[in-house]
């Protein structure tokens, strides 16, 4: 039954101009999600130009030729939609979801930002959009307990020429620097529709559709094919410990891997891994740590798997008057243990029972469903996945989760302290 | 060649069928509210405890925050690692979320492990453990979690503004409580929190799920239709009067922004202007294109978002500018919040009133897209003891409503002279630019919202 669920019936095809399109029709409510990937994240940027691609994001919605500064909000708004992008390492995704007799009008407004945002720009556009992010980027990291954790933990896991070394919302002092000549040139070489996807899911008829796509899309024309990020696997030579002091009352550590990207041989194994370490009162970590010798306030960990490499991450919140060295003791003794005595049936039971459960629920938002598609489209080239990503996890025996455990969290990692100031 | 130029029109209007919510009852008398939905094999419930943080005692606020901590700490035969593993096995998702007027436990499971699941959330209500291992760590973790909550800038800011908004009523106090008044809590006194206020007399079910009526009525009933005891709980409150605006700050050493908050008290939820206030709210900070965002972020620069809300407690309400902007602008921040405030007062356009009422009423529908979302459009309605059908004269309501209604839902429930103002950022750059405004000295308060000598 959940095999019959999690089939999707879609079609692919490509348009003249090399834009993908996929159509994803649901009749079961009323509403139309749209929504397009963009094949560029901030993997795509140079030294010295951090954080372009998501400041570019927020371009995207400052208008274009025929829709004016906050239109996209307006018009999607007034039709009593939601929208929204975001940007990551590897990709930057626009998408709205409408009431379904008003799914024209996504078509209308993301076709005119692909082919026709340069006419609208403006130095006091950009101005304001820099000082948007400069703000977004205060509020979430400096002004944040732990805000520059995450940053200058990956800065130092990968060295400084590899494009997931830098934060997405890039260094303070490249955000200040841009002018309209990068945002030009930013959209001539990765805004094209041979670089983007666009999946259209819900109420909707798909021949009008098609003529619509056709009609809005087509005449785009296609691009330069874009550059592709290079770059070689890397490997600690050795363990750093950085420490970082913050207005913070507890201390936290940070442990960071180096694994395996997106869709890899152990990449399932490796969630199932942090599942079984720290997903619920029962798992290894939060058993022990919290639960048991409560010397943690929490602790969590994940694969973070992305297009050109993966990490494994586990970060622990100190109670006040414990060291973080005996955390980390208590952490890799576990990791030991679990290498050494494998782990049980039960275990990968539970994690798997949640994980598949996860899935169903998963399929109560249509805007989670289209972007799944263009997510498995963009890392399988088959939209229609969500069946072969769960029997990825099915398939993990308790050995694969050992041997990857074993594989990558011996190894040389990052190891952060933030500490309190004073 | 395509017109570009102008935005697509919409085809004919929408078909949507607002789910039915059909009122039941248990043998116990306790209310079941029930809609079949049946797209997907799953099944939400949501259990609604009108059993919040008002009922704390003074001296131990935080007793009814660290009771909903507890409820699911070992139930029945099962020690709180077996209840959690118990939910694992049946992928079923368990979850406490709790405020000042409830405690609300939510479930989300397949169809076919609904019976069971629906037995060991049974088993939480009915006999929780309550060990005192258990009270001990969880107290501890709160007690941490108090201590946390001094680095977080936007959780001292929404604490200090309630603590001055609200006086000396239950609404003040931060729901998680003060270090001082949770180590002043017993184990006894969660039992006792949980005999005499987490009861079948404040409590509503709310189903929503690919399930029968009579399947719902049967298994609610087998589970829990025994649930009795105490009456229902209630607790004295006089609405706190508004005052003539006064500005405060909290000293956050080298803080990179201000973190701002801008209201006063305002009408409870059953009032009789709710409809034309939530439009007029719609156009003043109520969504991305509003005046107040549209100023402080998209003119100004000087924030990456800013907003205004209501808010609806059980037995009070409040009006709530929120923004965080970068330390220089505090001041003229706050200026330009309070020029928005004055200036909807003035005018609104019919322009603006056709947009607001087309995006609240053409949204509607996605609002009963998810299970959840389903069951938290009643939960909302059963907290402030209004009708479900409110659902099915929503969309007509704000219809009916005339721009003068809507004009003058903002004379009654806009106060630009009876501000509370707070902002939590550097001393050195923060008061200054506050007194500029204002023309007075900030009041300089605690991380508790305590005046500073």
């Amino acid at each position: 039954m959940t095999k019959n669920l999690l089939k999707i019936d879609y079609e692919k095809y490509s348009l003249a101009n090399g834009l993908q399109v996929i159509l994803y029709p649901d009749q079961s409510f009323p509403l139309v999600a749209v929504n397009v990937w963009y094949r560029v994240g901030s993997a795509n940027e140079k030294p010295g130009k951090t954080g372009f691609a998501h400041l570019f994001e927020h371009m995207m919605f400052q208008g274009s030729q025929n829709i004016p500064k906050e239109g996209h909000f307006r018009y999607v708004q007034e039709a009593g939609g939601s929208l929204n992008g975001s940007t990551s390492i590897d990709r930057t995704n626009y998408f709205e979801t409408v009431p379904a007799n008003y799914f024209e009008l996504p078509l209308w407004l993301e076709s005119d930002r692909m082919g026709f945002m340069i006419p609208g720009l403006t130095q006091e556009k950009l101005d304001n959009q820099k000082d948007v992010v400069m703000n977004e980027r205060r509020q979430h990291y400096e002004n944040q307990p732990y805000g520059l954790a995450w940053e200058k933990l990956f800065s130092n896991l990968f060295s400084s020429d590899h494009p997931y070394s830098w934060p997405t919302i890039g260094w303070m002092e490249d955000i200040a620097k841009f002018d309209l000549g990068d945002v030009k040139e930013f959209f001539n070489t990765y805004y094209c529709p041979n670089n983007a996807t666009l999946v259209v899911g819900g109420n909707f008829n798909v021949p009008k559709t098609k003529d619509l796509i056709e009609k809005y899309f087509g005449s785009i024309p296609k691009g330069n094919t874009p550059p592709e990020v290079k770059t070689s696997r890397q490997y600690l030579s050795q363990t750093k410990k950085i420490i970082l002091e913050d207005n913070v009352q507890l201390s936290r550590i940070y442990l960071a891997y180096h694994t395996e990207k997106a869709f890899s041989a152990n990449d399932a194994a490796l969630d199932i891994l942090s599942d079984i370490l720290t997903s619920s009162k029962n798992a290894r970590l939060q058993k022990s740590l919290v639960f048991e010798k409560q010397i943690v306030q929490d602790i969590s960990s994940f694969q973070y798997s992305a297009k050109l490499d993966g990490s494994f991450i586990i970060v622990s919140t100190a109670k006040p008057g414990i060291e973080l060295e005996v955390i980390k003791k208590e952490i890799e003794d576990e990791i030991t243990n679990l290498i050494s005595n494998g782990i049980t049936d039960d275990e990968l039971m539970r994690a798997k029972n949640s994980l598949k459960s996860s899935y169903i629920y998963s399929l109560q938002k249509l805007d989670l469903i289209v972007d799944h598609l263009n997510h498995y489209n963009y890392f399988l080239n088959e939209p229609d996945s969500f069946v072969f990503d769960l029997s990825r996890y099915e398939n993990v025996t308790k050995e694969e989760v050992v041997e990857a455990a074993k594989k990558y969290l011996l190894n040389h990692h990052v190891e952060l302290n933030v500490i309190p100031k004073n | 060649m395509i017109d570009r130029s102008t935005a697509p029109a919409p085809e004919k209007s929408l078909l949507f069928n607002l789910p039915e919510v059909k009122e039941l009852e248990l043998a116990n008398g306790i209310k079941l509210f029930f809609v079949r939905k049946e797209k997907l094999p799953i099944i939400y419930t949501d259990v609604l405890v009108l059993a919040g943080s008002k009922f704390d005692p003074q001296n131990k606020r935080g007793l009814g925050y660290l009771t909903s901590l507890l409820i699911d700490e070992g139930a029945g035969e099962y020690d709180s690692l077996q209840l959690s593993d118990e939910f694992e096995k049946l992928g079923s998702i368990f979850s406490v979320t709790s405020n000042h007027d409830l405690i609300s436990m939510t479930l989300l499971s397949m169809k076919e492990n609904f019976n069971r699941s629906l037995d060991l959330l049974s088993k939480i209500i009915l006999t929780p453990r309550f060990e005192e291992t258990d009270f001990l760590r969880e107290k501890k973790k709160v007690l941490d979690r108090i201590l946390q909550l001094k680095d977080e800038p936007s959780f001292i800011a929404s604490t200090v503004f309630e603590k001055i908004l609200f006086g000396e009523t239950f609404y003040a106090y931060p729901e998680i409580g003060y270090e001082d008044t949770v180590n002043e809590i017993s184990n006894n006194d969660v039992k006792k929190f949980y005999h005499d206020i987490f009861t079948a007399a404040n409590s509503k079910f709310i189903v929503v799920g690919n399930l029968t009526e009579e399947e719902a009525v049967e298994q609610f009933n087998k589970y829990l239709g025994g649930w009795n005891g105490s009456p229902k709980t209630s607790v004295a409150f006089e609405m706190p009067k508004r005052n003539p605006t006064k500005f405060f700050f909290v000293h956050k050493e080298n803080s990179a922004q201000s973190e701002i908050r801008v209201g006063h008290i305002a009408k409870k939820r059953d009032a009789a202007d709710y409809i034309p206030t939530r439009i007029m709210n719609t156009i003043l900070g109520g969504q991305f294109s509003s005046r107040i965002n549209h100023n402080l972020r998209e003119e100004k620069g000087f924030t990456y978002g800013a907003s205004s809300v209501y808010q609806y407690y059980q037995n009070a309400g409040s009006f709530e500018v929120s923004t965080a902007v970068n330390i220089e602008n505090t001041g003229a921040s706050v200026s330009e919040i309070i020029k928005e405030l004055e200036g909807i007062r003035k005018n609104i356009s019919p322009e603006e009133i056709e947009f607001a009422k087309s995006y609240l009423i053409k949204q509607f529908p996605s609002r009963f897209e998810t299970y959840s979302q389903v069951a938290k459009n009643i939960e909302q309605l059963l907290i402030h003891n209004l009708s479900v059908n409110e659902l099915a004269d929503y969309t007509a309501k704000i219809e009916a409503a005339s721009n003068e209604e809507i004009s003058k839902s903002a004379l009654e429930n806009v106060f630009p002279d009876e501000l509370v103002v707070v902002a939590v950022g550097d001393r050195e750059k923060v008061s200054a630019q506050l007194k500029d405004v204002s023309g007075n000295n900030a009041v300089e308060v605690d991380n508790s919202g305590n005046v500073l000598n």
